[in-house]
């Protein structure tokens, strides 16, 4: 009997001397000094790689179970070619036993999974220096340390993931983004909010903020400035309209610099956003058709790279897709032996979002076993077939047949029948409880902003609200201030006596009318001022002369008592 | 090593210290993990900052060995303090004892660190000469929370072969490296592609570093590249890590080599008691061949978490 041992160095071919011994469970007992272990075994032939490439591209073929080029030439020559036709060759791999018997015909008995001759490799790697005629272990290692380094290069190089990992790198870069768009977003609202504070109120969107900044600048170009590029027509005459009766803080030309740069930024990162998102669509149609099709190509992107890569999604079952992005609150459940989650990332699926809460669950579950059936697909179909235009056939099937029966759940009546859910059971009397919602109309309101609506009012409207939220503000603080001092007072009444607090009373008051007073003249045009200084004025001025007029009559009281 | 010879006479010789140093001691009493390693006769020995006059004297004198007192690391990491070592009970490991004790391996390659751990350089026996020391932070390596945790052995020493599973980007290999020297081997196993790229980029600078990125379930694609090793240390943080273990076991390990597997027990089962769990891959072990040695929990680095070591008994 023959026994192939593959090394780092070569291909051995070592020749069992007593071959009854290999059946023995004390196989191992051969293998014990390394004088045994030669006379049990003695090497036939040694076939050594030439190069490190060449051992890369052997060693890349053993562990797929093939029979690469050099062993094959090694095989005939010394098995073949030496007349041992006949004679039994022991191979460690049962894949590669197998390919050596149908290319070559030799007879191959191999070591299985179970290990049935593991005892004999073991004692040939454990005696291999001895084995093969003294040779320098330091010789073997290093011949191990190049291979092996060869070896995961290649393995990196030719990952067969690096398709998903675009889609995994880009998804999370699409979050980032989104991420960093809106803290960008929400400081050049503050930040210009403190020149024109109700542009916040007058546009929502943070794209056109920034371009309507851009474009405007200080807020009194607004006049001259063209937003028609930019805003519908009703919002531009809104803005303009606010612009000049804003109340916001003039700012400097370099604080507007500054403003403007990062505006560029919102800009340019949402236009690369988008340029993103489409890239990711095309790569998802490329790689995930079926998957595509059935959950969208975020949804599917993010189940992906939850999984790591399409083949290790293609591998989960579908109870784990349902609940793939849950799994601390899976965990945190079967610990503590409550319900288990319904969805995980896949709630975000447009087919679960249609349905209606009650459905969610049952939603989630059928949508995860059919995106389970399409990942696989997916995943096992090869590069053409997913290039076809029929490539996402399955998905979308699934797609309509979910549609159709999560119409089917809404309307009651179970239209597949399936279960019969009703067979047995009469359906309860509807009764009205009192915790059913009515139809709330005020959700009807549409982004659509009516355009016979007169810009002005909405303008004034935007600037009222901020003043309100301003007054309001301010009014919760007194109020705050208030209660504190009460509860001084309070604390304090027993030991003040009633001078002190009756000054506190009149220092309150005092406050409390100043405050109003203030109140009242925000929001005045210069002419009004003037005009309510002047009135002021004069009311002053009578009430100093009433004030003569009362002295002088209690004087000519007093006189006249006298 | 000259550490080991230069230990003994030291600690007698500077007897005389040893009262002023006192303080030392108390820093850092909590540690039992240490306690192995440090033999009774030293205490004195370590020393604290530059802030002792009588230092200076010290330095350089007979009874130290030709030893000078340990520098700061060369990245500023503990510059000014002064640092002794001493070799851990485990051969190979050493602590470095400043101003707190930290576990410590000899850096195979001086002048570089592999993750941005300090590094800590002594004055070696011939002067002038300098020996690179490399923290090992138990919180990061479940191997050094182990030794930390009062492993009796690790089987891991200088010289041997190791086979590693679970690598991950070799910042723990890269210690264990450091321990076998030169003349030992590791064979270290990782399936991510992504860690494997950092592991390689490890490898590259250590020559006893086999990376081997395949899947450990499968030794056959990787039985050319290994030879028979001493010692097996699974991380693999799987459901089957048991079996893994043992497969490679059958493939790899001599006859009364080792193994050293860190646990994770909610990997394995999340709603078992991680005491149930120990014990049930304790028990898989004793059934492959296997017997047990100890078993140690490794808090308070790492949760629900044991290492457990045991001998390959394949033919008895």
């Amino acid at each position: 009997m023959l026994v192939l041992y593959e090394t780092s160095l070569g291909y051995c071919l070592f020749k069992v001397t007593d071959t009854g011994k290999i059946q023995n469970q004390d196989v191992w007992e051969e293998f014990e000094t390394p004088e045994k272990a030669n006379k049990f075994l003695k090497l036939k032939s040694l076939h050594r790689f030439t190069s490190t490439v060449t051992a890369v591209e052997e060693i890349t073929a053993l562990q797929e179970g093939k029979l690469g080029k050099g062993l094959k030439q090694f095989l005939s020559d010394e098995v073949v070619g030496k007349g041992k036709g006949k004679e039994q060759l022991m191979v460690a791999d049962p894949k590669l036993g197998h390919s050596i018997h149908k290319k070559l015909g030799i007879n191959v008995v191999s070591d299985s999974i179970e290990g049935l001759y593991r005892d004999m490799f073991r004692g040939i790697r454990e005696q291999l220096a001895v084995l093969l005629d003294g040779l320098d272990p330091k010789d073997l290692a290093t011949m191990s340390l190049g291979l092996s380094h060869s070896l995961s290069r290649f393995k990196l190089k030719f990952s067969p993931d690096k398709v998903d990992t675009m889609v995994v790198q880009a998804v999370a870069l699409l979050d980032d983004l989104d991420k960093e768009i809106n803290i960008y977003a929400m400081r050049v609202k503050e930040w210009y909010g403190w020149h024109f504070p109700e542009l916040g109120k007058i546009i929502v969107d943070n794209l056109a903020y920034a371009k309507v900044i851009k474009a405007m600048g200080f807020r009194t170009n607004a006049s001259t400035t063209d937003f028609s590029s930019i805003l519908p027509e009703d919002l531009e005459a809104t803005v303009k309209a606010a612009a000049e009766i804003s109340m916001g803080t003039e700012i400097s030309d370099s604080d507007i610099n500054h403003i403007h740069s990062l505006c560029d930024q919102v800009i340019a990162i949402t236009a690369y956003r988008t340029q993103l998102a489409e890239y990711l669509r095309n790569r998802m149609n490329a790689i995930a058709p079926n998957l595509t099709a059935l959950v969208g190509e975020l949804v599917g992107a993010r189940l992906i790279s939850h999984a790591g890569s399409l083949l290790s999604l293609a591998k989960h079952p579908a109870s784990t897709v349902q609940i793939l992005g849950a799994e601390k609150a899976l965990f945190r459940a079967l610990k503590t032996k409550h319900d288990t989650p319904k969805y995980g990332l896949i709630y975000h699926a447009s087919l679960i979002g249609q349905a209606p809460p009650k459905l969610k669950g049952k939603m989630a579950r059928m949508v995860a076993t059919k995106a389970a059936l399409s990942i696989r697909v997916d995943a096992l179909t090869d590069a053409d077939g997913k290039s076809e235009p029929m490539a996402p056939s399955i998905g979308i099937e699934n797609r309509a047949k979910l549609e159709a029966r999560l119409r089917a759940l809404e309307e009651g009546a179970d239209a597949t029948g399936v279960r019969g859910a009703r067979n047995g059971k009469k359906q309860a009397k509807f009764s009205m409880s009192g915790e059913t919602s009515t139809y709330n109309t005020a959700a009807d309101a549409v982004d659509l902003v009516p355009a016979q609506r007169d810009p002005l009012e909405t303008a004034l409207q935007a600037t009222l609200d901020v003043k309100a939220e301003k007054k309001k503000a301010k009014e919760a603080k007194k109020a705050k201030k208030k209660e504190e001092e009460g509860d001084e007072d309070e604390n304090k009444m027993d030991v003040d006596n009633e001078e002190e607090s009756e000054k506190k009373r009149k220092r309150r008051e005092s406050h409390a009318d100043g405050e109003e007073k203030k109140i009242k003249h925000e929001g005045e045009t210069e002419e009004e001022r003037k005009a309510r200084k002047k009135a002021k004025k004069e009311a002053k001025a009578a009430a100093a002369s009433a004030g003569e007029a009362v002295d002088s009559t209690k004087k000519k009281r007093r006189k006249s008592e006298a | 090593m000259a550490f080991g010879e230069g230990g003994p006479p030291r600690g007698g010789g500077r007897g005389g210290f040893g009262g002023g140093r006192g303080g030392f001691g108390g820093d850092r009493g909590g540690r039992g993990g240490f306690g192995g390693g440090r033999g009774g006769g030293r205490g004195g020995v370590a020393k604290r900052g530059g802030d002792r006059g009588g230092r200076g004297g010290g330095r350089g004198g007979p009874g130290r060995g030709g030893r000078g007192a340990g520098r700061g690391g060369r990245g500023g990491a503990r510059g000014g303090s002064n640092v002794v070592l001493e070799p851990h009970k485990h051969p190979g490991i050493f602590i470095a004892k400043g101003k707190d004790s930290l576990l410590v391996t000899k850096n195979l390659v001086p002048g570089e660190a592999v993750y941005g751990e300090k590094r800590i350089s002594i004055e070696g026996g011939v002067e002038g000469t300098k020996i690179e020391y490399r923290v090992w932070n138990p919180f990061r390596s479940k191997l050094a929370a182990g030794v930390l945790g009062g492993m009796d052995h690790i089987f891991i020493e200088p010289g041997k072969k190791v086979l590693y599973l679970g690598a991950a980007s070799g910042t723990s290999v890269s210690h264990v490296a450091d321990i076998v020297g030169p003349e030992g081997v590791v064979y270290a196993v990782e399936f991510s592609p992504r860690s494997g790229r950092d592991l390689i980029g490890m490898a590259k600078k250590r020559t006893n570093v086999i990376p081997i990125v395949e899947d450990a379930r499968t030794p056959q694609k990787y039985r050319m590249l290994v030879s028979a090793v001493d010692v097996i240390f699974a991380d693999v943080a799987q459901p089957d890590q048991a079996r893994i273990v043992v497969l490679n076991a059958e493939y790899f390990l001599k006859n009364g080599g080792h193994v050293v597997i860190s646990i994770k027990a909610s990997c394995i089962d999340s709603t078992a008691s991680p005491e149930a769990v120990f014990a049930q891959e304790v028990d898989y072990l004793r059934k492959q061949k296997f017997k047990p040695i100890e078993q140690v929990t490794l808090e308070p680095y790492e949760r629900d978490h044991a290492m457990v070591s045991a001998v390959y008994q394949r033919h008895k």
